[in-house]
């Protein structure tokens, strides 16, 4: 009995899930195998991929054209973990995180209705944005299938710089614009600048006055501690009773196991969309 | 139609003696939106002062069977705010109040009655701001923006509303409150009902994102001798990885339209006028407007002008947003698209316009967000001509169809209200609209929450519906449909 199904396209996939003996045995339904760019036009700064395409091998291919998926998560995971599970990482600060670099999505249901929601440009209000319910679905709504995303420049430039994390009210008040702002606790305030090397000189100097900072390379260290994080919950500010070990934007890292469990109106969008329970 | 005299005593218990509007001719006001072709007269509106209040005449309408439409300022231009003739009209303009500013943490927290420039007018000394900010931005809600996911001339570097709401208390069309908040575990039920047009539910408090003030703005107008020299200059910026706060054009009509308006000082005889605004760290700004004046140039720019100070800057913008007021000077009525394409596909779509305009004998004006696609053609027409409206109808569905044939969308920000109910068939198939509807129906099971809206029906569209097109996604995916 094979423990994974990996279709090679969306029409196996749907055929997969309309069969529900097959689907009841306990199969993992696997998009590793779709793991093509459909389209990619620099001009437009969007894509078109399937859900199985691991971040390094878009990157790769978007560098090429001197462009990015300003998505950061530790690891490599696929565009498809990264709605399911909601990954992001430092880039979040500038570019939100997976949510808001989402265009549209086609999602296989557990009954194998195929159904696209949003499109490729990158505004668009036409129907419910389903790719946002996605996000953070672990697998429960649906199988992801393909994404179209939005896409930025790669940076002409980067540099970092770690202060003290008291000076994060004076950089909450400052005019700097880091693309990613990460406070870790202990250690400090961690920031990365980009753009036209003049302006990324002229932003570091600047925050090292500010901030009492001094110019370093945390990012791989931040990464790591939030790969080895066992929950996220919001962040609410340093004064909370359990200070976070890594925070950034509206969310912290924390050290211990967080409630998971869905909220009711959450369950019972899952019950609509998959009523008899196939998708673990 | 009038609800029995008990059932309004019992809004009138609940919501107090001014919370209620029962007599025809102020029932009235409330008859259309921005869209203010289609006008329906409700059977009663009310006006909820707190969350509890909008629970208790959520509870009795789900009690009584009774469908209800939100309302924020009515400015929508898709009809989303169009009453239900045998039901309520529920605004929430006494909800009006700022709650409370965290400045440290950049959030505000509103009622959905608060004005859009009001958020930023209450941060503005503190030197942060509200990004989204759509042209009604004067007088629109917060509430209507949540519901319309609200864009802007900036949106095209700071994102949309839903990128910029962290929270919102909504009340479900069981009368149940509940709080959507950013981080929630599972679904992003927050970001679903952004954009939602009150078919969810109706949020009754919002916690939105402040943004720091850039350091620099500048903004600069360009004068072009076609529209075709204009686009090429927007393609070539964006090429050169530079991403400006706003890119607007606007075309030979609508420059001589704003012009005679207020005087904006746009160059005469331009074929078309580009706007072009950077923010940012001042370093960048003054890199990136080099580079774009540069850009410009190169695209036979003939009139380059900088704004020297924000009483220039503003009434560069003054032109651009009295753009659709100003029609009225040119023609008796018109009505505006809101259709998307692809940016690379511009120049080719407004070719099409111009010859489908041509084809109907009907002006079109053009003024549009072209850093994002975001078309605004105006069709203009004179409704006391015989067959004009009909005539100005058929080239706008022609347009739209035109932009989905390039890739695009049926509405970027305006939202697909009654307007263009009956067009998402041309952008979605019925496997979309029948998941798009089972997740509705999770929120409200008996469709009360203003009914009518975004999804086609036989009463609204007849039995037939447009002809399909694979979406988008599709056709990257070789185009399958099962």
């Amino acid at each position: 009995m094979p423990s994974a199904f990996e279709p090679r396209t969306v029409a196996e996939a749907a055929a997969f899930l309309r069969d529900a003996e097959r689907a009841e045995i306990g199969v993992t339904l696997s998009a590793a195998r779709l793991d093509r760019v459909l389209e990619h036009e620099p001009g437009d700064l969007t894509c078109v991929v399937e859900a199985g395409i691991r971040l390094s091998a878009l990157n790769a291919r978007l560098a090429g054209h001197g462009q990015r998926l300003s998505l950061d998560p530790p690891g490599d995971p696929t565009v498809g973990a990264c709605l399911a599970a909601d990954l992001s990482g430092p880039l979040s600060h500038r570019f939100g995180t997976v949510r808001d670099l989402v265009l549209g999505v086609t999602v296989v249901l557990a009954d194998g209705t195929v159904a696209s929601s949003g499109g490729k440009v990158v505004k668009n209000v036409a129907g419910y944005d389903l790719a946002k319910l996605f996000c953070g679905s672990r697998g429960r709504l649906g199988l992801i299938a393909r994404v179209a995303l939005r896409l930025h420049p790669l940076p002409a430039a980067a540099r970092s710089l770690v202060a003290p994390a008291g000076a994060l009210p004076a950089l909450r008040t400052s005019q700097l614009a880091p693309s990613a702002v990460d406070l870790s606790v202990p250690g400090g305030l961690a920031l990365l600048f980009e753009g036209a090397p003049r302006a990324v000189d002229a932003q570091l100097a600047a925050a090292r006055g500010l901030l009492d900072g001094e110019e370093a390379d945390p990012w791989a260290e931040l990464l790591a501690f939030q790969a080895a994080a066992l929950g996220r919950v919001p962040f609410d500010g340093l004064d909370g009773p359990e200070p976070p070990f890594l925070a950034r934007r509206d969310t912290a890292y924390v050290t211990h196991e967080v409630d998971t469990a869905w909220p009711p109106l959450a369950e019972r969008v899952r019950a609509t969309l998959d009523p008899e329970g196939v998708l673990a | 139609m009038a609800l029995a005299p008990d059932l309004v005593r019992r809004f009138e218990d609940a919501l107090g003696p001014g919370g209620v509007i029962k007599e025809p001719e102020q029932l009235r006001v409330y008859e259309c939106d921005g869209l203010t072709g289609r006008r329906v007269v409700p059977s009663l509106v009310v006006l909820p002062e707190t969350t509890e209040q909008a629970q208790a005449a959520v509870r009795l309408c789900d009690e009584a069977g009774l469908p209800f439409v939100a309302r924020g300022a009515g400015t929508g231009l898709s009809g989303g705010a169009l009453p239900v003739a045998e039901g309520i009209v529920i605004s929430l303009a006494r909800m009006d109040k700022v709650l409370s500013v965290d400045l440290e943490r950049g959030r505000i927290v509103v009622q959905p009655g608060v004005a859009n420039l009001d958020v930023s007018r209450a941060v503005e000394a503190a030197g942060f701001f509200y990004a989204p900010d759509p042209s009604s931005q004067q007088v629109c809600t917060i509430g209507g923006n949540v519901a319309e996911n609200s864009g802007g001339a900036h949106c095209l570097k700071y994102g949309f509303t839903v990128n910029h709401v962290l929270a919102a208390t909504v009340v479900l069309p069981d009368g149940d409150a509940v709080r959507l908040a950013l981080g929630d575990p599972g679904p992003d039920l927050l970001g679903l009902f952004v954009g939602s047009e009150g078919t969810l539910g109706i949020a009754t408090e919002v916690t939105l994102r402040l943004t720091r003030r850039p350091e620099a703005v500048r903004t600069l107008l360009a004068g072009f001798p076609s529209m075709d020299a204009a686009g090429g200059a927007v393609s070539d910026t964006i090429a050169a990885g530079i991403m400006p706060a706003a890119i607007e054009m606007m075309d030979r009509l609508t420059i001589e339209a704003a012009e005679s308006a207020v005087h904006a000082g746009y160059p005469a005889g331009a074929g078309a006028v580009l706007i072009v605004e950077l923010d940012g760290v001042t370093a960048q700004v003054e890199d990136d407007l080099a580079a774009v004046e540069e850009i410009c140039r190169r695209n036979e720019a003939f009139d380059l002008h900088i704004a020297a100070d924000e009483a220039e800057r503003a009434a560069v913008w003054r032109g651009r947003k009295s753009a659709f007021a100003a029609m009225g000077r040119i023609s008796p009525d018109y009505y505006v698209q809101d259709g998307v394409v692809p940016r690379t596909r511009l120049p080719e779509v407004l070719r099409r316009i111009e010859a489908l305009s041509q084809q109907h004998g009907l002006r079109v004006g053009n003024v549009f967000h072209a850093g994002d696609g975001n078309l605004h053609p105006l069709v203009l027409y004179d409704g006391a001509v015989e067959g004009q409206a009909q005539r100005a109808e058929e080239l706008a569905s022609a347009i739209l169809e035109a932009c989905l044939d390039a890739g695009g969308s049926l509405t970027g920000e305006h939202g697909v209200g009654t307007d263009k109910a009956c067009a998402m068939p041309l952008m979605f198939g019925e496997a979309d609209l029948e998941a798009m509807k089972r997740v509705r129906s999770a929120f409200d099971p008996r469709g009360l929450s203003n009914p009518g809206k975004i999804f086609p029906t036989p009463r609204l569209c007849g039995e037939v519906p447009g002809p399909y097109r694979a979406h988008p996604l599709e056709k990257a995916g070789l185009a399958e449909r099962l």
